[in-house]
C-alpha cells in the first residue's frame, strides 16, 4: 500500500463526501493565510510607497541634509557646497498644503531651488517633463505653483487657473503656471504634490531665510561615507547627514510599532485557523476510526496511517493556503488606503496607491498555512495512528480519555500558565536586554496564556456541563439534558470548538479591553491638560500631533485676544525632531500663561517649583515615555539640536502625557523662540470671560479670523468629542481583529456540530422514531452550539481580561512607563458572552437542520 | 618672325596658366589649411568685438500649440581686459517681468559667474554655472548663448565641409566640448567672409535637441551683426525669436553698471 494509492483511494472520498466539513477546514487556513498575505502586502507596500517617494524626490542626490523639523538656517547649505567632494548641494523646503475649496485634498508641497535643482532631480522646467508655458513668469511670480498631472487632471485644474491653498498667512491664491508630467519629483505622494520655487515657499509657508532639507549629490569617484563624514565635520552637531534609504529606514522604525501590532492581529488569526485544523483532523480519525483499523489490519504501519491523514491535511491545506493567497491580496487592495490614511494621520504622511506585492509574502502565507495546519494535526494524528485495530473493527467506543485528556492535559495547562507568568515577569522587570522587551517577548506571555487555557477546556466544558445540568430549570428539560449529554460524549473534540470561540472571545475582550483603557487614560490627561474653553486649531482636531497641517503666524493670539468675550489666548507649537536616532515630539507653551488655568500630571518632579524651573529658562519637561525611553529623570540633562547646534536642558520634571508614543519634551514659548528662531504656532488654547456664552465667543472668533483661512474652531468638549472619534478609527484593526477571529471560530462550531450529527445520525433516528420531533432535535443541536458558545464565552471573556491587562501594561507601563490604568470593559464582556451565544446559536443553525431531516429509516439502518 | 610672336604669346600664355595655377593652388591650400580651430580663433575675435555693446531686443516665444509671448530686454556688455567681460540682461516687458534681471561676470573666458535677479522677491540668485546651457529665462537660448566667446582651449574644431546657407559661403566646423556639457557636441555654419554663425545645431549623441538660425546680417560699425535669431528646442518644439532692434557698439559702459546693485535696480 503506497500512500499515493492510500490518498487516491481513500482519502479522496472522504473529500467529496464531506465536503461541508473540507470547505470549513479550507475557509479557516484560507482566512488565516489571507490576513498574513494582507498585512504584509499592505505593510510592505506602505514602505515601499516611502521608499519610491523619497528615491523620486531626491533624483541624484546621494545624501540628505536634515534637520530640526522648524527648518535650519540657509547658511548651513553654503557649509555643505564647500565640503570637498559635492558636486551640488540644494536646499529643499518641504510642507503641508491644503487645496482650500473642492474635496480640501492636503498635499506635499516641495520648494526647490528651480535654477539649480535640475542638477540634481530628473527635470527641468523648460524640458519635455513638464508643461509650463512661461518659466520665466514662474520664476518671477511668487504666487506661482506646479501641480502634477495626477493632480491637475484629478481636480480639474488648467494652466493659469488660481488654486487657493491653505498657507501660514492663511488662504492664499496661487496661479498654476504649469503642470509636471509623472516623472521625477511629480511621481511623489502617488503625484499629491505641488512644486514652488523655494523662495516662493518660503514666504508663503512662514520659512523666510530657513530650509527643511539639503540634497547632495557627489562627485564622480567620491566615497559615499567619507563625504558623509566630512559634511558632518562641517556642520554644528544636531544635523543629521542620510542617504534617502537610510531616511526609509529611519520611517520603518518609526512605524515598527504599528506593523507589529497588524503582524499580530495576522497571527492570531492563523492560530484560530490552526485550532479549526486540529478540529477537523480529529473529527475526521474519530469518523474513520473503522477504516483506519481496517487499513492497520490490512498491514498498514502507524507510520502509514499518520501519513494519510498528514497528506490529507497537507492537500488541503496547500488548497486554502493558495486561495488565502488570492483573498489576501484582494483584501490588501481593500485596506491599503484606509491604512495609509491612518498612518497619514498618526506617524508621517503617505500617499500609498496601491499594493506592490512581492513574493515573499504569498510565499510566507503558503508556508504558514501549511506548516501551522500540520501542527494543528499532529496531535490528533498521532492519536490516530495509536488505534488499534481490534478496537476500531469491533466498534469499541475510543476512548477520549486518550492521548492528550485528563491529568496530562491539566499538567500541560498549568505549565503553559506558568510559562505566561515567567514570561510576563521578564518583560515588565527584567529590562537589561532588550530581547525580554520585545513586543513579540510579551505577545509569547499572551500566547501561553492563551495556550494554557486552551488546554484546560475539556476540564472547564466537564465542569460547566455538570453545573449546567444543575440549574433546577433544565433538570426536568429534556432537551437540554440531551444536549448536555452530547456535549459531554465527545468531550475532547467539543472542547477544540470552545477553545476556537474562547481564544475569539479573548481576542475581542482583550482588545475592548485595552482600548478602553486607553481611551479613557487618554481622556482623563486630557481633561487634566486641555482646560481651556475654545481651541483653535489649524487642522482638524485629529491632526493634534501628525504632520498635515499648516501653521499659523504666533501673533494670532492677539488677534484671538481682540475678540470680544475672550478672556486669553496662549499659543501651541508641536514640532518633530531627532534625538538619539529617534523622532520626538517638541511641544511648546507658554508656561506662565498656561500655568494660570492648566496643569501637568507630574509623576517625577517638584509641580511647585514647575514654573520657576521652565519659564524662560533652559529646562524641560519630559513625557514618561522619552524619560523610560532615553533613561532620564528630574536633575538630569538632555542636549536637544536646534537650528543653530546642539543646545543643553534641564529636565524638570517627567509628567504623563499621550501626546506621541516616543516621546515629548515640553519647553516655554520664550526659550524655544530664543533657540530656534520660530514665529508659528499650531493651536490656540481660549478661555473665555467668566458669563460669556462660549458658542457665541467661538462663532466671534470663527468670523474675526476663520475669512482668509481655514480654522477649526472648536468648544473644548466638541474638540475633545473629535479627539476620542479619531482614537476610534486608530482601533479599526483591533475591531478587524475579532471578527476575523469570531468568524474562523464560528467555523469551528459549525464543523465540530456537523460531524457530530453525522455520528448521531442512529441516534437521531432512534430519537425521532420513539417520538421526538423534528424541532426538538434541531433544538438540541442548536442548544449545543449556544452551550459552547457560553462555555467559550465565560472563559474567553477571563482570558481577555488578562491578556488586556497584560497588552496595557506591556504596552504602557513597561514599555513607554506610562500610568495607564486598566479599565474593564463590562459593556463589551456583556456584548462578548451575547455574541457568543448568539453566533454559536447561528453557527448550529445548519447542522440542526441537517439533524432535523434525518430520515427516520435511513437512520436505523446507519452502521 | 611669324613664328617668335607666337612663341612668345604661347609663353605668356603658359606663364599665366601657371601663375593662375600657382593661385589657385595657393588659395586651395591656404583654404585647406585652415583648421577648425583656425575658423574658431576668428569667431573668437568677432565676438569679442561685439561684446562692448547695448541691444534693445524683442524676444518671442512659441510654444508647440502655436502660443506666443513676448518680452522685450535690454542687453549691456562691456570688454574688460585682458580677456574678461560682463553682460546685464534687463527685462522691461511685459510688466509682470519689468527689472528681472541677469549678470554675468567673466573672470577669463572659462570662469563665470552667473546671478539673477528677482523684483519681486528682491533676492539676488547665484545661478550655477554649470547651468549654463539651461533655459535663459525660459527661452529657448542658453544662459550661455548671452555670454561672450568661449573659452578655444575647452573644445575640439574640425571642419566638416563647405556649404552655403542663406547665399553665403560657410564652414560647417563641428565643436566638441572637452568637458561635461548639456550638448554632446554642435556643428556650426561659419560665414566665412564674416566669422559668425549663420546656423548652429546642438546635438544630444545623435539627435539635435537644439538648433538655431542667424538671419538679417548687417554690419553695425563695421561688425557684421545677425538682427534676427531664431532657436529652436526640437525636443519639446518650442521656439524663441530674438529680434534686435537697435544695437551700438563701442560703448564703453562703466564698471559700476555689471554689478549686482545694478542688477537690482535694472541697470540704473
Amino acid at each position: 500500500m503506497s500512500i499515493a494509492n492510500l490518498l487516491r483511494h481513500i482519502s479522496s472520498k472522504h473529500v467529496r463526501f464531506q465536503k461541508a466539513q473540507t470547505f470549513m477546514s479550507i475557509a479557516g487556513i484560507c482566512l488565516g493565510v489571507a490576513a498574513i498575505v494582507s498585512i504584509g502586502i499592505v505593510n510592505k507596500s506602505i514602505l515601499r510607497s516611502f521608499e519610491d517617494s523619497f528615491i523620486n524626490s531626491t533624483g541624484r542626490a546621494a545624501l540628505q541634509v536634515t534637520g530640526a523639523q522648524s527648518g535650519f538656517p540657509e547658511a548651513i547649505l553654503e557649509k555643505v557646497q564647500t565640503v570637498p567632494g559635492v558636486e551640488y548641494a540644494v536646499p529643499v523646503v518641504e510642507t503641508d498644503g491644503l487645496l482650500s475649496k473642492g474635496k480640501e485634498r492636503s498635499m506635499m508641497i516641495l520648494g526647490v531651488d528651480v535654477l539649480v535643482d535640475s542638477q540634481v532631480r530628473s527635470y527641468s522646467l523648460a524640458e519635455e517633463d513638464a508643461d509650463i508655458p512661461d518659466p520665466l513668469l514662474f520664476l518671477a511670480k511668487p504666487d506661482s505653483i506646479l501641480v502634477t498631472r495626477t493632480m491637475a487632471d484629478r481636480e480639474g485644474i488648467k494652466i493659469d487657473q488660481k488654486i487657493a491653498v491653505e498657507t501660514v498667512q492663511g488662504t492664499r491664491e496661487f496661479r498654476v503656471r504649469g503642470i509636471l508630467n509623472p516623472e521625477g519629483p511629480a511621481k511623489v505622494m502617488g503625484g499629491n504634490l505641488a512644486l514652488m520655487d523655494i523662495y516662493a515657499a518660503q514666504l508663503a509657508f512662514g520659512k523666510e531665510g530657513r530650509i527643511d532639507r539639503v540634497d547632495v549629490s557627489l562627485l564622480r569617484g567620491e566615497k559615499l561615507e567619507t563625504v558623509k563624514q566630512r559634511i558632518e565635520a562641517a556642520l554644528p552637531a544636531g544635523y543629521t547627514v542620510e542617504t534617502p534609504i537610510g531616511r526609509t529606514r529611519q520611517i520603518e522604525s518609526m512605524l515598527s510599532n504599528f506593523q507589529t501590532g497588524l503582524d499580530l492581529v495576522s497571527f492570531f488569526a492563523i492560530i484560530v485557523g490552526m485550532y479549526l485544523i486540529y478540529n477537523a483532523v480529529s473529527i475526521s480519525i474519530v469518523r474513520r476510526r473503522k477504516e483506519i483499523g481496517i487499513l492497520r489490519a490490512l498491514g498498514a504501519t502507524r507510520g502509514q496511517v499518520m501519513r494519510l491523514f498528514l497528506g490529507e491535511t497537507l492537500f488541503i491545506s496547500i488548497i486554502a493556503s493558495a486561495l488565502g493567497v488570492g483573498l489576501g491580496i484582494l483584501f490588501a487592495e481593500s485596506i491599503v488606503g484606509i491604512l495609509g490614511k491612518i498612518i497619514s494621520q498618526m506617524y508621517v504622511r503617505t500617499a500609498v496607491t496601491g499594493i506592490s506585492i512581492t513574493w515573499q509574502y504569498p510565499v510566507l502565507g503558503i508556508v504558514c498555512g501549511v506548516v501551522a495546519s500540520l501542527a494543528a494535526a499532529v496531535l490528533p494524528v498521532l492519536a490516530g495512528s495509536r488505534i488499534s485495530p481490534v478496537s476500531a473493527i469491533r466498534s469499541v467506543p475510543w476512548s477520549e480519555e486518550g492521548f492528550l485528556t485528563g491529568r496530562r492535559l491539566n499538567t500541560a495547562s498549568a505549565t503553559c500558565i506558568l510559562l505566561a507568568a515567567a514570561v510576563f515577569c521578564l518583560y515588565r522587570y527584567a529590562d537589561w536586554t532588550p530581547l525580554f522587551r520585545s513586543t513579540s517577548f510579551l505577545f509569547s506571555s499572551q500566547l501561553f496564556l492563551l495556550l494554557g487555557m486552551s488546554l484546560f477546556m475539556p476540564t472547564f466544558l466537564k465542569g460547566f456541563i455538570s453545573l449546567f445540568h444543575r440549574l433546577p430549570l433544565l433538570r426536568h428539560n429534556s432537551m437540554g439534558m440531551l444536549a448536555g449529554l452530547n456535549l459531554r460524549k465527545n468531550l475532547n473534540r467539543n472542547a477544540v470548538a470552545v477553545a476556537a470561540i474562547f481564544f475569539g472571545i479573548s481576542v475581542f475582550v482583550n482588545s475592548a479591553g485595552y482600548v478602553h483603557s486607553s481611551k479613557e487614560s487618554v481622556m482623563t490627561w486630557l481633561d487634566a491638560v486641555v482646560r481651556a474653553d475654545i481651541i483653535v486649531s489649524d487642522g482638524h482636531p485629529s491632526s493634534s500631533t501628525n504632520a498635515q497641517t499648516v501653521p499659523m503666524p504666533l501673533d494670532m493670539w492677539q488677534d484671538i485676544e481682540k475678540v470680544p468675550g475672550v478672556l486669553s489666548a496662549d499659543p501651541w507649537r508641536k514640532l518633530y525632531m531627532d534625538y538619539n536616532g529617534n523622532r520626538v515630539l517638541l511641544s511648546i507653551i507658554d508656561m506662565v500663561r498656561r500655568a494660570e488655568y492648566s496643569h501637568f500630571m507630574v509623576t517625577k518632579g517638584d509641580e511647585k517649583k514647575l514654573l520657576g524651573q521652565l519659564a524662560r529658562r533652559d529646562n524641560v519637561v519630559v513625557s514618561e515615555p522619552f524619560a523610560s525611553r532615553f533613561r532620564v529623570g528630574p536633575g538630569d540633562t538632555i542636549t536637544l539640536p536646534t537650528p543653530t547646534g546642539l543646545v543643553r536642558f534641564g529636565v524638570s520634571a517627567v509628567v504623563v502625557d499621550y501626546l506621541y508614543d516616543n516621546g515629548t519634551v515640553y519647553l516655554d514659548l520664550d526659550t524655544f523662540q530664543r533657540h530656534w528662531g520660530d514665529k508659528l504656532a499650531d493651536q490656540f488654547s481660549v478661555r473665555v470671560k467668566p458669563g460669556e456664552n462660549i458658542v457665541q465667543v467661538r462663532d466671534a472668533i470663527q468670523k474675526k479670523l476663520g475669512g482668509n483661512r481655514k480654522l477649526f474652531v472648536l468648544p473644548v468638549q466638541e474638540f475633545k468629542d473629535e479627539i476620542r472619534k479619531t482614537m476610534d478609527q486608530t482601533f479599526i484593526f483591533n475591531y478587524a481583529l475579532s471578527v476575523v477571529t469570531m468568524a474562523i471560530a464560528c467555523f469551528g462550531i459549525i464543523v465540530t456540530l456537523l460531524a457530530s450529527v453525522l455520528e448521531r445520525t442512529r441516534e437521531i433516528g432512534i430519537l425521532r422514531s420513539i417520538g421526538m420531533l423534528r424541532r426538538q432535535v434541531s433544538g438540541v443541536v442548536v442548544l449545543e452550539s449556544i452551550l459552547m458558545g457560553i462555555a467559550g464565552g465565560i472563559l474567553g471573556c477571563l482570558a481577555g481580561i488578562v491578556t488586556g491587562w497584560i497588552n496595557l501594561e506591556g504596552a504602557f507601563r513597561a514599555n513607554y512607563s506610562s500610568a495607564a490604568e486598566y479599565f474593564i470593559p463590562y459593556g463589551s464582556i456583556l456584548w462578548a458572552l451575547i455574541m457568543s451565544a448568539g453566533l454559536s446559536a447561528l453557527a448550529g443553525i445548519y447542522p440542526a437542520r441537517r439533524a432535523a431531516k434525518t430520515d427516520v429509516v435511513e437512520a436505523l439502518t446507519y452502521e | 618672325m611669324n613664328r617668335k610672336p607666337a612663341q612668345e604669346t604661347g609663353n605668356k600664355l603658359w606663364c599665366v596658366g601657371c601663375m593662375v595655377i600657382t593661385v589657385v593652388l595657393f588659395f586651395t591650400v591656404s583654404a585647406q589649411a585652415m583648421s577648425g580651430r583656425d575658423v574658431y580663433e576668428k569667431v573668437h575675435q568677432v565676438r569679442s568685438r561685439m561684446l562692448d555693446r547695448k541691444t534693445e531686443a524683442s524676444m518671442a516665444l512659441f510654444d508647440k500649440g502655436g502660443g506666443k509671448r513676448t518680452r522685450t530686454l535690454t542687453e549691456y556688455s562691456k570688454k574688460a581686459d585682458p580677456e574678461a567681460y560682463k553682460v546685464l540682461v534687463v527685462f522691461n516687458s511685459p510688466p509682470d517681468l519689468k527689472g528681472v534681471g541677469f549678470l554675468m561676470y567673466a573672470h577669463t573666458f572659462a570662469d563665470r559667474d552667473l546671478w539673477a535677479y528677482f523684483p519681486e522677491y528682491r533676492r539676488i540668485r547665484r545661478i550655477p554655472v554649470t547651468s549654463q546651457d539651461d533655459s535663459f529665462f525660459g527661452s529657448d537660448f542658453s544662459y550661455d548663448d548671452f555670454g561672450g566667446p568661449p573659452n578655444l582651449d575647452d573644445y575640439k574644431f574640425s571642419i566638416l565641409r563647405e556649404d552655403n546657407f542663406d547665399g553665403k559661403p560657410c564652414y560647417v566646423v563641428e565643436v566638441t566640448p572637452k568637458i561635461r556639457r548639456k550638448y554632446t557636441r554642435y556643428v556650426a555654419w561659419v560665414a566665412k567672409d564674416l566669422w559668425i554663425h549663420l546656423k548652429i545645431d546642438y546635438y544630444q549623441d545623435k539627435e539635435i535637441y537644439r538648433a538655431g538660425v542667424f538671419r538679417n546680417i548687417r554690419i553695425v560699425d563695421g561688425i557684421a551683426t545677425p538682427f534676427k535669431l531664431d532657436m529652436e528646442n526640437r525636443k519639446t518644439g518650442h521656439r524663441t525669436e530674438l529680434t534686435v532692434e537697435s544695437i551700438k557698439y563701442h560703448t564703453n559702459f562703466p564698471d559700476e553698471l555689471f554689478t549686482q546693485r545694478s542688477l537690482e535696480r535694472g541697470g540704473r
